[in-house]
């Protein structure tokens, strides 16, 4: 009894100071948001006033809202799909035994830690219409020069583009990793019930890596959908808005509008469509865990 | 994976012996060109920093060009009367800061979690978990108010207390299952021997999860000092990081591009070098120990 006394001591003195620090800086802000979001605040404008739900009902009528929303999932659909496509490709070419790949792969994967607003200082100056180095490509094979930061069709392309360049390799490092832990003997066993490759692959290389491709795309979707340095750098959300996602709308709204209350309650619904896209995978991955 | 080759009539064998040959050269091919384009703009950055301004604007682009430190010499010396090694020691104390705390408070947490059980447990760490989820968007209303009330804006204390929390939850969650994976007798033995558990955990547990604290250490680094959106928020001048620092690049001046690559290229580099040398534990930190 009393040396369960002395554990159940000794295990809150270890969490305790980690979780008041998540209590302090993550979870209370969450609740001061809410709290923010059914005012009327703002910056030097006197008192915050209640509000009730006016800056909820103010979103739905909102089209630059609507179209921050929508913006911000193409955004998320187009990186995350094509992320997804060449990593997971990319992650059996890097599979394969041949000289030198280790090398090239460690060297591959840089992409990933760089700072995201130097990719986009270095992929606004590749896009620049009068002396990027894209534009000059695209000349040399005989085309007209493309504005692509400027263009309504094409400026939210080229963030892609870039986001493609900087978490495609994430994608393959981790589908990489996925495969080297995938035992030899299961595919032993498809060779002796006579799969062919095609077969193996579908059969038994995607189920057995399933967690490890819903981890990934999570990851994926939770990280593009709060991307705002490379419309930094690259857009301000121009033009006309075509590249205005979500956080950039909610930090324009808060900090060059001063309008605290309604930039709190975006954050609100930020919350609420992360929460629920994680909760999708997580029942997802518990469920399979569940049957194993 | 192999060949049928043994199968095949003898007629083919020659051809047999050439095809994996070429196959080894298209994948080995592939792969270089992957590896040319994550780092094409790693080398604009770097050849723009070592351009004069003429060749920086100069159309076609110039691809030999006698390389000049004025840009460095300017971003560091002259530059618009800012200093960057004030932003870069700032980086480097709140990068250091925050990162030894994270860890260490991060470490405790992470032992607690994985060595006693407790009604709680899952949910708690399930919980920890979730916090890395919320977009850093969503906090800029609440965070800044919060700091704005204590007085701490514009101070280097602001984002290291924001940045220890940021990256609480991820090195928790992947110290956990570096904790899980040491066999209990060890600690029992230790206990049996005399030891407190305080004294288990100091000298038996953690130094056997070293490579997981390695890791841990050295992601939370790179997020701390890649971080940029809370950065912009918290601080002004003094406090200021690099991020901030290229966050005021602004293209209507168009005229500091090297003076940006030669800062960019500080603000990546040491990264760079740290990512090439450690990549064993990368994957399994990158996905909170999901996969490995």
């Amino acid at each position: 009894m009393n040396l369960h006394r002395e554990k159940r001591r000794t295990a809150f003195g270890l969490i305790s100071p980690a979780v008041a620090v998540i209590v302090a800086i993550n979870i209370f802000p969450i609740l001061f948001a809410l709290y923010i979001s059914l005012h009327f605040w703002s910056f030097g404008r006197g008192e915050p006033r209640f509000a009730g739900f006016f800056n909820y009902e103010e979103l739905f009528y909102d089209d630059r809202f609507i179209n921050a929303i929508l913006t911000s999932g193409k955004f998320v659909f187009l990186a995350v799909a094509i992320e997804f496509l060449i990593g997971f490709g990319l992650a059996f070419l890097f599979n394969q035994k041949v000289r030198g790949l280790v090398t090239l792969r460690k060297i591959a994967i840089l992409p990933i830690m760089v700072m995201p607003l130097v990719a986009g200082l270095v992929w606004f100056y590749l896009f620049n219409e009068n002396f990027g180095a894209i534009n000059w490509f695209i000349t040399i094979l005989g085309f007209d020069k493309v504005a692509f930061l400027t263009d309504l069709d094409v400026a939210l392309w080229s963030l892609v583009a870039a986001d493609v360049w900087q978490w495609t390799p994430f994608v393959m490092l981790v589908m990489f990793a996925a495969l080297q832990s995938l035992p030899e003997y299961v595919y032993e066993a498809a060779r002796m019930d006579g799969l062919d490759r095609w077969q193996t692959f579908w059969r038994v290389t995607v189920p057995m890596l399933k967690p490890s491709i819903m981890i990934v795309v999570l990851l994926r979707i939770v990280d593009s959908f709060k991307m705002i340095e490379l419309v930094f750098m690259m857009t301000k959300g121009g033009p006309a808005g075509r590249t205005e996602v979500l956080p950039w709308y909610l930090y324009v709204t808060g900090f060059q509008s001063m309008d605290l209350g309604y930039a709190a309650a975006m954050a609100v619904v930020m919350l609420i469509i992360i929460t629920l896209v994680t909760q999708i995978f997580v029942r997802g991955l518990e469920y399979r865990e569940g049957q194993e | 994976m192999s060949t049928t080759a043994a199968t095949e009539p003898a007629g083919a064998a020659a051809g047999a012996a050439a095809l994996p040959r070429l196959r080894s050269i298209l994948i080995l091919g592939t792969a270089c060109l992957v590896t040319g384009i994550s780092l094409i703009p790693l080398y604009i950055m770097i050849t723009t920093a070592l351009k004069s301004e003429s060749d920086i604007f100069a159309w076609p682009p110039v691809w030999a060009f006698e390389p000049t430190f004025q840009s460095f010499y300017n971003a560091f010396f002259l530059f618009g009367g800012q200093n960057v090694l004030v932003f870069l020691f700032n980086s480097v104390l709140i990068t250091g800061a925050s990162t030894a705390f994270a860890v260490t408070l991060g470490a405790m947490a992470a032992y607690g979690l994985a060595r006693f059980k407790f009604a709680a447990n899952k949910h708690l760490a399930f919980f920890i978990l979730s916090t890395r989820f919320a977009p850093p968007v969503a906090f800029i209303v609440p965070i800044y108010l919060m700091f704005n009330a204590v007085g701490l804006i514009d101070s280097q204390l602001a984002l290291i207390i924001f940045y220890t929390s940021m990256n609480l939850s991820f090195v928790i969650w992947v110290l956990r299952s570096f904790f899980v994976e040491i066999p209990v007798e060890l600690e029992e033995a230790a206990l049996v021997d005399g030891y407190t558990r305080w004294q288990v955990f100091r000298r038996v547990a953690l130094p056997l999860v070293k490579p997981g604290l390695a890791a841990t250490a050295i992601l939370s680094a790179v997020f701390s000092w890649n971080e940029f959106l809370l950065a912009s928020i918290l601080t002004q001048r003094d406090a200021a990081t690099i991020p901030v620092y290229l966050s005021g690049f602004s293209a209507s001046m168009g005229i500091a591009w090297g003076e940006y690559m030669a800062v960019g290229f500080f603000a990546v580099a040491p990264i760079m070098i740290f990512t090439l040398v450690l990549q064993r534990h990368l994957v399994r930190g990158l996905t909170f120990g999901a996969v490995r």
